[in-house]
């Protein structure tokens, strides 16, 4: 009877604090602005920060794959990349890409070799677990997919009307998917063998005025359990109950597609815009699933 | 000039001792026990199988009083956050509360349901849990409204005779709990009528501040609702709390609802509620007569 007592007080403990509120002002620094870090592109995606910092992204009619170093300068990184969307780095230093020119999902090495572990699958992006464990969102057939570490892939989830963006929490349990269509992001609990449970709109985003679905695409994730989330509105982010937080506002006027924090000490958000990318200071600092244990 | 010397002093005053003006609000003998006063009985479930929130557990409580008679119906009233209304040694203390205007025949009989938001559990236990307090108080719609009617009640009611009378049928909470209530009664006024509102969150964590706008161009429903609210409540990223509720007040004014608003100095706790909650069970509850 005691211990059911402690572990009611206890769990009522988060309930009754109001200190988790994460307003603008917990992210923004007062004068940092928006950056330009580069423009001149024609499709910008797929943002990923690798264990140094460094932010790779493609430009995706050009087949092309950039690195932005820590000091800015933007480099070539691939020069076929084959429509690669979606990016991320996973353990081992790899980057991970769904290569829709081609309907493979691959990783590159640190020479821009590709590596083929997925085949016949329209990846639009993805996300990759501290085990190698693969998940990534296909648009056209509406199914979220699961590759295991030993590249053994299977449909995890069929029916969000125009899934796009997908990330995990900071404990890699919980899976969330941006519906490009709605109003909601939809959160999955992660089960041991890699399926998805319990799905259920636990975000709902800002919508803007004259839009029908919210634009929602790249998603990202905090030290603090926030997340990031590319839209028509602008950049949103919500705190770990699920709640909208703060609206940052978009630089310019194509829409923001993806998001990700990089940079030496993963203080800052970098952004793609259509035919730019821009890079923003803030107090946050950022998760890379790799780093964990 | 002595005037405004006279309201520094006060101000500073204030700011040393960080009651910003809070009155003390104490517990009267309605909220202790009393000798002679029957006790009902508090019991501890736990529902695991949600279908409307899928992967939650939770816990809850029942409270049924002494003058529970199984061959009438009872009236009932359901709080959020269950647990904190629930204990004898919190801020409200609700079957302390029961017994007493029970006991006095200032309220009806009435069974205490206290439930307890959801939790979907992590996979892992390293892993952190999709907390669901806010999606299910905070959200708009009878999405909660149904997970009562079609998973709680029910449950209750293999138990216990429950009464129909949707004005014999009551529903309260503090914060994003009050907001809940408020919605529950609003999206199925069929079969809830009576609102308890303590320190309210009828602001926009996920819309609700909308309720204000939408009461005055909405054919008024027949809820009665009492709000308590303190001036030193929250003022953040969400909302203003006190300016909040006294929108709703005054919508619910404007709209003729029967309504009972009560502002009060504290901060986003339960200490003025707790205090006030024998006279505002009592307002609430005034001239209900049980059918039958």
């Amino acid at each position: 009877m005691l211990n059911r007592t402690v572990l009611f007080v206890l769990l009522l403990l988060p309930v009754m604090t109001q200190g988790q509120d994460m307003p603008l002002s917990d992210v923004l620094i007062e004068g940092e602005a928006w950056e330009l870090v580069g423009e001149g592109f024609k499709f910008t995606e797929g943002p990923a920060v690798d264990a140094v910092g460094n932010v790779f992204f493609t430009d995706v009619p050009s087949d092309k794959i950039y690195k932005v170093g820590l000091d800015g300068a933007v480099t070539t990184f691939v020069d076929e990349s084959h429509r690669t969307s979606g990016m991320i780095f996973g353990p081992n230093g790899k980057l991970y890409g769904c290569r829709r020119g081609l309907k493979q999902i691959v990783t590159y090495d640190e020479r821009g070799n590709a590596t083929v572990i997925a085949e016949n699958v329209d990846g639009n992006d993805l996300v990759v677990n501290r085990e190698g464990g693969v998940y990534f969102t296909e648009p056209s057939t509406q199914q979220i997919w699961y590759i295991s570490p030993s590249t053994e892939k299977r449909v995890v989830d069929h029916g969000i009307e125009k899934l796009n963006g997908i990330i995990l929490w900071p404990d890699q349990r919980t899976l969330v998917v941006a519906d490009t269509a709605g109003e909601n992001l939809w959160a999955f609990r992660i089960e041991d063998d890699g399926s998805l449970r319990y799905k259920q709109p636990y975000y709902t985003m800002r919508l803007t005025r004259g839009q029908e679905g919210s634009g929602a695409d790249g998603l990202t994730v905090d030290t603090m359990g926030r997340l990031y989330v590319a839209t028509h509105a602008g950049l949103q982010f919500f705190d770990t109950q699920g709640r909208i937080s703060g609206v940052i506002a978009n630089p310019n006027d194509k829409r923001i597609s993806n998001v990700t924090f990089g940079g030496e000490k993963l203080d800052t958000l970098f952004i793609t815009c259509g035919n730019r990318v821009f890079r923003r200071k803030t107090q946050a600092t950022g998760i890379r699933f790799f780093d964990a244990e | 000039m002595r005037l405004l010397l006279t309201t520094a002093l006060l101000l500073v005053g204030c700011f040393l001792t960080g009651s910003k003006g809070a009155e003390q609000y104490t517990l009267g003998p309605d909220s202790q026990r009393q000798e002679g006063v029957p006790r009902g009985q508090v019991t501890q479930h736990e529902l695991t199988d949600s279908q409307v929130y899928p992967g939650t557990v939770r816990d809850y409580w029942v409270y049924v009083p002494e003058q529970y008679d199984a061959a009438k119906p009872a009236c009932l009233m359901v709080f959020q956050d269950g647990g904190n209304y629930a204990k004898e040694d919190g801020q409200f203390r609700v079957p302390i509360v029961f017994d007493n205007l029970i006991h006095k025949g200032d309220m009806p009989v009435t069974l205490g349901i206290f439930i307890n938001p959801g939790v979907i559990p992590p996979s892992s236990p390293t892993a952190v849990a999709r907390r669901n307090r806010s999606f299910e108080y905070d959200s708009l719609g009878d999405q909660y409204a149904t997970f009562l009617l079609n998973e709680i009640l029910p449950a209750v009611s293999k138990d216990y005779n429950l009464t129909t009378d949707p004005d014999g049928r009551a529903i309260g909470g503090i914060s994003s709990g009050g907001i809940c209530a408020w919605t529950v009664a609003w999206e199925r006024p069929e079969a809830f009528r009576k609102v308890l509102s303590h320190v309210g969150s009828f602001t926009n964590i996920r819309g609700g501040h909308v309720y204000a706008a939408m009461i005055r161009k909405t054919d008024p429903k027949p809820i009665r609702v009492f709000l308590q609210e303190g001036e030193n409540d929250l003022d953040n990223l969400h909302g203003n709390w006190p300016l909040a509720n006294r929108q709703m007040a005054a919508s619910l004014k404007f709209a003729g609802y029967d309504y009972k608003f009560v502002m009060g100095t504290e901060g986003h706790n339960g200490k003025h509620g707790g205090a006030i909650l024998p006279e505002s069970l009592r307002w609430l509850w005034r001239d209900y007569k049980p059918q039958n």
